[in-house]
């Protein structure tokens, strides 16, 4: 049995007898909106408004709801980075002393979309620049300033390159000949067999 | 009349000829607006000559019609016929090549395959991963990471521009009569 992955530390024991007293209907919309939203890293789960009716609807004070919402998402991420079962994630969150309905609300969630969100956090990298989108044009150039009559193909590949977490779309227009493509694809026919060794 | 075509030639072929234009100047007793006059009308017939393909351009249609013979005396002709049907076309053909006006292609290209063994979200990722540094011939470079699947469309794509590429081709060269 793995050590505990929730310490037992006194916010966790404050923030367990909120969660206890806690509206247990609304509880699973709660879960399911944080496990779809968790593995954003820029954007807060939820807006100024939402969080004022996530105060109404289960009668917490500001402070009370961001340690209940922190807590969750700590659970959550321990349990991506563990890659839990939903029944070990049951059985610590029962040894941190929450309740049992809650605890299988928490993993039944997590049975259905914890498969999910492992993966989107496998896809996150700490590159600076990512290729999001990739176009191509295929030309046949027939004339130019310094020779008429040509019919040279050419071909012009628009790589989309994304900042941090799809913030601005750089285009980079690169152009090739038919030689320059061909061996640009023999490079990623190189990469691509370095792949294929990995596996 | 020969250090001239030289020149010109040279000039054609994009090698910076200041010095020798000095020198011709300085040796015939040529003002220096005609000097001017031949210089730039060489090079812009010479350049003419040049831009239509060798297929269309035939020897005797050139010192038929082309040049009237009354303008330039017939052994200049027969100069300006040797540079243009010569050995030295492909040179200026090359020259003529490079200064193209191009959108920048790829210098060069390195890469490298990563697998994440492990992050701060996950203890266990195994995430296989590619980063590529491209250099373009505007002097840009641009780094980027390219995930897996990306990778294989991109592959995908360049593959399917070759197959298209080498339709066009033998298409082409059947249709289009120059």
């Amino acid at each position: 049995m793995a050590a505990s992955v929730v310490p037992e530390s006194d916010s966790i024991r404050r923030a367990v007898s909120l969660l206890n007293a806690m509206d247990a209907g609304r509880f699973p919309r709660l879960l399911s909106r944080l496990l779809q939203k968790l593995h954003l890293k820029a954007e807060s789960i939820f807006s100024e408004e939402e969080e004022e009716k996530l105060q109404i609807a289960f009668s917490l004070e500001k402070q009370d709801l961001h340690l209940v919402l922190e807590t969750i998402s700590f659970i959550l991420e321990q349990a991506v980075y563990h890659n839990l079962k939903p029944a070990s994630l049951q059985q610590q969150l029962q040894n941190i002393h929450l309740d049992q309905d809650k605890a299988e609300t928490f993993a039944s969630a997590w049975a259905a979309a914890g498969q999910d969100m492992i993966e989107k956090f496998r896809q996150r990298v700490l590159t600076p620049q990512k290729l999001e989108t990739i176009g191509w044009q295929l030309n046949l150039q027939m004339a130019e300033s310094m020779q008429a009559k040509l019919k040279s193909p050419q071909a012009v590949l628009e790589l989309g390159v994304s900042d941090e977490d799809s913030k601005n779309l750089k285009k980079v227009f690169v152009e090739f000949s038919h030689q320059e493509l061909f061996e640009f694809y023999n490079k990623l026919e190189t990469i691509q067999a370095q792949l294929d060794s990995l596996m | 009349f020969l250090l001239l075509l030289t020149v010109t030639v040279n000039a054609l072929e994009g090698k910076d000829c200041k010095e020798s234009v000095k020198l011709i100047a300085e040796s015939t007793n040529l003002s220096e607006e005609q000097l001017a006059f031949l210089i730039s009308g060489m090079y812009t017939l010479l350049r003419e000559a040049l831009r239509l393909p060798l297929s269309t351009f035939k020897q005797e249609v050139s010192s038929g019609n082309t040049w009237s013979p009354d303008k330039i005396p017939e052994d200049f002709i027969v100069d300006f016929c040797s540079i243009v049907f010569g050995n030295r076309r492909p040179a200026s053909e090359g020259t003529a090549l490079m200064q193209r006006s191009r959108l920048p292609s790829v210098q060069d290209l390195k890469w490298r395959v990563d697998v994440a063994i492990s992050t701060s979200s996950l203890a266990r990722a195994l995430q296989p991963s590619i980063l590529m540094m491209m250099k373009l011939s505007d002097g840009t470079a641009h780094r980027f990471e390219v995930p897996i699947a990306k990778f294989q469309e991109l592959r995908y794509n360049v593959a399917l521009i070759l197959k298209e590429m080498n339709d066009l081709e033998k298409r082409s060269i059947l249709k289009i009569q120059d």
